[in-house]
């Protein structure tokens, strides 16, 4: 299979999720006072005009990622990587360089969302690939996370192309733009982390600051 | 001038800008003691949103909007502090910036923010920043503290390499250093020999405050 590039992204940022990456915990956004409830929808407002979600991916034999071992034993692997773009992160820097502090912690946190949502578009058009063969997907990982070493964020760029959707990586494995995110997905019958449109479900840092908690 | 402290306090606890502005003009225009309201005024009100950040209580914005206040306040009454008779007690200098490498910046920024908000004199060399750099600027302002941040398991060593620098030129025993960043931990900063590690910007001040004992 060829690599897929996925474009003209629709995202509409997850109002909550901004929210909660702030630091507000579920139930009390009754208390955002009305400057922030202001800037929160500005900020909204001109991430919109400010991202260009896109992402390429590629199905293919895990042990097909080179200089990584960890994706050996799965036949099927979807390799992604997407981002925003730069544009947005590159405001949050210059409001934060012009001590106009609130507006950019708030739109850098809109940005976050506007990645991950990215990742969770791709993520749904694997998913569905999957069902087309009777297959099922597992959650995202990610390098960095978990097992899987930041360094071996470089093994993804070598399979993947991300400069087609204009993502460069540092020589310290960092991708730029900074909102991007790189992923992987099992595609079989019987993944062993099952897809989660709750991502921490799947994640082992129990005490994490941003870990959400489970709606009843 | 126990109405005027209050207001003081709250408007930062409001993190209300104007407000903020209009007391500390307020101050000038009726020739109040600049050292006492920015004492007993809004240093109070920033402590308090510290300890309700802390809490739980405030969030993120709302944290910012008061440093911002505070900010705002210390602007005006800083110039006709250092214009008059009266003494304020260093808080002391800090050199922050995000290690080479990494040009995650927010973070950082918003602990140069609470800091400078907490009276601390602030050298913000921005992100991706060559460990000499630290150094070079901690000798030339004798700077009491280096706050290093890291937000990649790949950049953190740049973070022991400012230490073994300043070891290098003799200058590790006048120099506090703490670190921060998502992946770094207290077992990192013991590992790497610095000073504390702090995990948001409300630590961060309490931790220079107690490294260079400032109450």
């Amino acid at each position: 299979m060829e690599p897929v590039i996925v474009d003209n992204i629709r995202i509409e940022p997850d109002r909550a999720e901004v929210i909660r990456l702030l630091g507000m915990k579920e139930g009390r956004e009754e208390q955002l006072t009305d400057k922030v409830r202001m800037e929160l929808e500005e900020s909204i407002s001109e991430a919109k005009k400010l991202i260009d979600p896109k992402g390429i991916y590629l199905i293919t034999a895990g042990k097909d990622l080179p200089g990584s071992s960890i994706f050996d034993h799965l036949a099927k692997v979807a390799f992604c990587i997407c981002t925003i773009g730069p544009v947005l992160e590159n405001k949050v820097t210059e409001l934060s360089e012009s001590g106009k502090l609130l507006k950019a912690v708030i739109l850098d946190s809109v940005g976050s969302v506007c990645a991950e949502a990215t990742a969770s578009f791709i993520d749904r058009i694997i998913a569905d690939k999957a069902a087309e063969i009777k297959l099922k997907t597992s959650c995202r990982a990610s390098p960095g996370y978990g097992d899987w070493n930041i360094k071996e964020q470089r093994s993804i760029f070598d399979l993947l192309d991300g400069s087609r959707v204009g993502v460069t990586l540092s020589p310290s494995s960092m991708m730029i733009p900074r909102k991007s995110v790189s992923f992987a997905i099992d595609i079989s019958e019987k993944p062993a982390r099952m897809r989660s449109e709750n991502s921490c479900r799947n994640c082992d840092m129990d005490t994490c600051a941003y870990r959400l908690e489970e709606r009843s | 001038m126990k109405k005027h402290l209050e207001e003081c306090a709250q408007s930062v606890l409001d993190g209300d800008q104007d407000k903020a502005e209009e007391l500390a003009e307020l101050t000038l225009k009726d020739s109040l003691p600049v050292l006492e309201v920015i004492e007993h005024g809004f240093v109070s009100g920033i402590r308090e949103v510290g300890r309700l950040w802390e809490d739980g209580v405030l969030f993120l914005p709302e944290l910012v909007m008061g440093a911002e206040a505070m900010k705002k306040a210390m602007e005006i009454l800083q110039p006709a502090l250092e214009a008059s008779s009266e003494k304020q007690e260093k808080a002391g200098h800090v050199i922050i910036g995000t290690i080479e490498g990494d040009i995650h910046d927010i973070g950082k920024t918003l602990v140069a923010t609470m800091l400078s908000a907490n009276g601390f004199e602030i050298t913000d060399l921005g992100a991706d920043v060559p460990v000499a750099d630290f150094v070079d600027e901690a000798e030339k302002k004798n700077a009491d503290c280096i706050a290093i941040s890291a937000l990649l398991t790949t950049t953190m060593p740049g973070q022991k390499k400012v230490i073994d620098e300043l070891e290098n030129r003799s200058i590790r025993k006048k120099v506090r250093v703490l670190v921060g960043g998502a992946p770094c931990d207290e077992d990192w900063a013991e590992q790497i020999g610095a000073d504390g590690y702090a995990g948001d910007a409300v630590a961060a001040v309490a931790l220079v405050k107690r490294l260079l004992k400032k109450g």
